[in-house]
């Protein structure tokens, strides 16, 4: 039944993309008529609807369509007669929606060979990118020093997430909360992460920054709300892996919740768990030089100070401190987690 | 006397609809070495998590009879469970130690039931717990190993540690869950002896689910079969002829003996 759904749903999508493209193709529409959403949306679900009964209309004459391929269960995939590629509707299905999608795709994006290689702008990159190569090591000490405030920067967000994770985690690991009630607060718990890590680091800086002020303080916030979020996710990715025997042998001295969490769980998540933290600072110094971009503090405030006056040797010199830290970080911390395995 | 415990009727139906155990009726006697068997599947598993509420019983009685009075355990709820499970000590195939603690640590933890959590977490032991583990890692004959990892212990020696933990519970069952599955013959043996003399030197009743018969034999004191969750036989491990034996296992089994 669920795979009929899913079948259908797939198709009708196709089906008023496709014709949605063509509409606007022949049509020609202008630009007031292409921003009347609720009107084109209308338009599109009527397309959807009409798209799964051709989707129905196809099923019934024995046509596989390209959901149907997708989506249908294994066991009735296996077809008697084997037909030649081109004479299966699915694929033309497929290389119809390929083809109109790029074509779509490069009027999206504008995508010009002419500007590509237009030569005044070609040159101008290229004297950008020689003084991005020759980099002012006059302000290497101040960039070393805002480097440094990016790391502390990480480090604060690391450090500060990981206990609110470490708890959260087991909140958030199907075989702990098996009671009903816990399962409950399992799932709220879980969608409060995914909606907290589905909103970039960059947002978050941005409403810190009008919160607390432009500065180190509003990126580190930022930063760790979004660890919070993520090592949670993968810590209690870990607790889910763990063997269940020590769990049955704690439990059977009748120890409570939080003492068979203590004895049985911890001992064997400590080690991923130092794992994972480690990586998130690694990633966290990364995101930390982009969030001063807008207004987190560290280097990338800096940055975005010189790019702004378009001082580009100035820029290379910031550009050359952050890739050797991050190249650094990255290499400690591969080595660290290997060590610790 | 009264029986330690009274299974009536026990029923276990799992959410995914198998019926693992189809009204099962039995007594414990109290200081009795009880050999539950029958194939893999049978329900012996299931029958002693019910015991001790690892999972949880969908039907039927088990008194619980001790000096203090009697009590269902098939119908407990929340921290009387936990307050049973000290008195119901259980061991398993697998030993379900916790690897990485060293083997007195591991020990020491069979008396979580009665410490306080915060006590517990920071690793606060009472004097008399550390004593008694520290005595019945001598009973089972590894005090020497007391301050190495768990995992770095032969099976054997792991169940063995395993046995220590069970008893620092100061339980009034032991239930073994297949305490031998999973070791060799020669250690077989070196095992069921430990939890004899665990039965006759400290008067502990045990309820243990074995696979061979050879080992029933020699170590129970009385017998119950299951076959496909239901009770077939009950008596006398001697009285298990060939017929007996056939019933249980089915036809066409053949019986294998450990030396």
């Amino acid at each position: 039944m669920g795979s009929i759904i899913k079948r259908a749903v797939f198709d009708s999508i196709i089906f008023a993309y496709l014709a949605i493209i063509a509409l606007i193709v022949v049509v020609k529409p202008t630009e007031d008529q292409m921003l009347m959403l609720g009107k084109n949306s209308l338009i599109f679900l009527g397309l959807f609807v009409l798209g799964g009964a051709v989707s129905f209309l196809l099923n019934g004459a024995k046509i596989k369509t390209l959901g149907e391929q997708i989506f249908a269960p294994d066991h009735i995939t296996i077809e008697k007669i084997s037909k030649p590629w081109y004479k299966k509707l699915w694929t033309w299905q497929l290389l119809v929606v390929f083809v109109v999608t790029v074509v779509a795709g490069v009027n999206q994006t504008n995508f010009s060979i002419y500007e590509l290689t237009d030569e005044r702008g070609f040159s101008g990159a290229m004297r950008l990118f020689g003084d991005l190569a020759n980099p002012n090591l006059e302000i290497l000490p101040k960039a070393v020093l805002k480097i440094i405030e990016t790391i502390y920067i990480a480090f604060m967000a690391t450090v500060l997430a990981v206990p609110l994770a470490f708890i959260l985690s087991f909140f958030t690991a199907k075989n702990v909360m098996t009671h009903p009630v816990a399962f409950v607060i399992y799932l709220g718990l879980r969608t409060f992460l995914n909606v907290v890590r589905s909103v970039e680091a960059l947002i978050w800086a941005i409403i810190f920054s009008v919160w607390v002020g432009i500065g180190p303080f509003a990126g580190m916030l930022a930063l760790m709300l979004h660890s919070v979020a993520s090592l949670a996710k993968q810590y209690s990715e870990i607790v889910e892996s763990v063997s269940d025997g020590p769990i049955e042998g704690i439990r059977a001295t009748g120890a409570n919740f939080f003492q068979v969490i203590w004895f049985a769980i911890v001992p064997q998540v400590v080690l991923p768990y130092i794992a994972f933290t480690i990586y998130r600072w690694d990633i966290n110094v990364r995101m930390a030089t982009i969030i001063g971009l807008v207004g987190g503090g560290g280097i990338g405030t800096m940055l975005i100070k010189y790019q702004g006056q378009a001082m580009w040797q100035e820029v290379g010199c910031i550009v050359v401190v952050i890739a050797v830290v991050v190249w650094l970080m990255d290499t400690a911390s591969a080595y660290l987690r290997e060590a610790i395995k | 006397m009264k029986p330690i415990l009274e299974v009536k009727n026990i029923e276990k139906t799992y959410p995914n609809g198998v019926q693992a155990l189809k009204g099962v009726s039995f007594d414990v006697k109290k200081g009795e070495f009880l050999v539950v068997i029958g194939l893999s599947g049978s329900g012996k598993s299931t029958l002693l998590r019910c015991l001790n509420r690892l999972h949880d019983p969908t039907g039927g009685e088990v008194i619980f009879n001790t000096e203090k009075g009697s009590a269902d355990i098939a119908n407990m709820k929340g921290g009387k469970i936990r307050h049973l499970r000290k008195d119901l000590a259980m061991i398993f195939q697998h030993f379900n130690l916790i690897p990485r603690h060293t083997v007195l640590s591991n020990v020491l933890m069979g008396g979580l039931g009665h410490t306080s959590t915060i006590k517990s977490m920071l690793g606060i032991f009472p004097e008399e717990d550390i004593a008694r583990a520290k005595k019945y890692l001598k009973l089972v004959g590894i005090e020497e190993k007391a301050n190495v990892r768990a995992d770095q212990l032969s099976g054997g020696q792991q169940q063995r540690v395993a046995i220590a933990r069970a008893l620092t519970q100061n339980p009034k069952i032991l239930l073994a869950d297949e305490p031998v599955a999973s070791l060799d013959p020669a250690t077989c043996h070196t095992v069921m002896d430990y939890l004899k003399k665990v039965n006759q030197e400290l008067g502990i009743t045990i309820i243990c689910n074995l696979h061979f018969l050879s080992l029933v034999r020699q170590y129970a004191t009385r017998v119950v079969a299951l076959k496909d969750g239901k009770l077939m036989y009950e008596g006398d491990p001697k009285n298990i002829d060939d017929a007996w034996f056939e019933q249980i296992y089915g036809e066409g089994a053949k019986e294998v003996h450990i030396e």
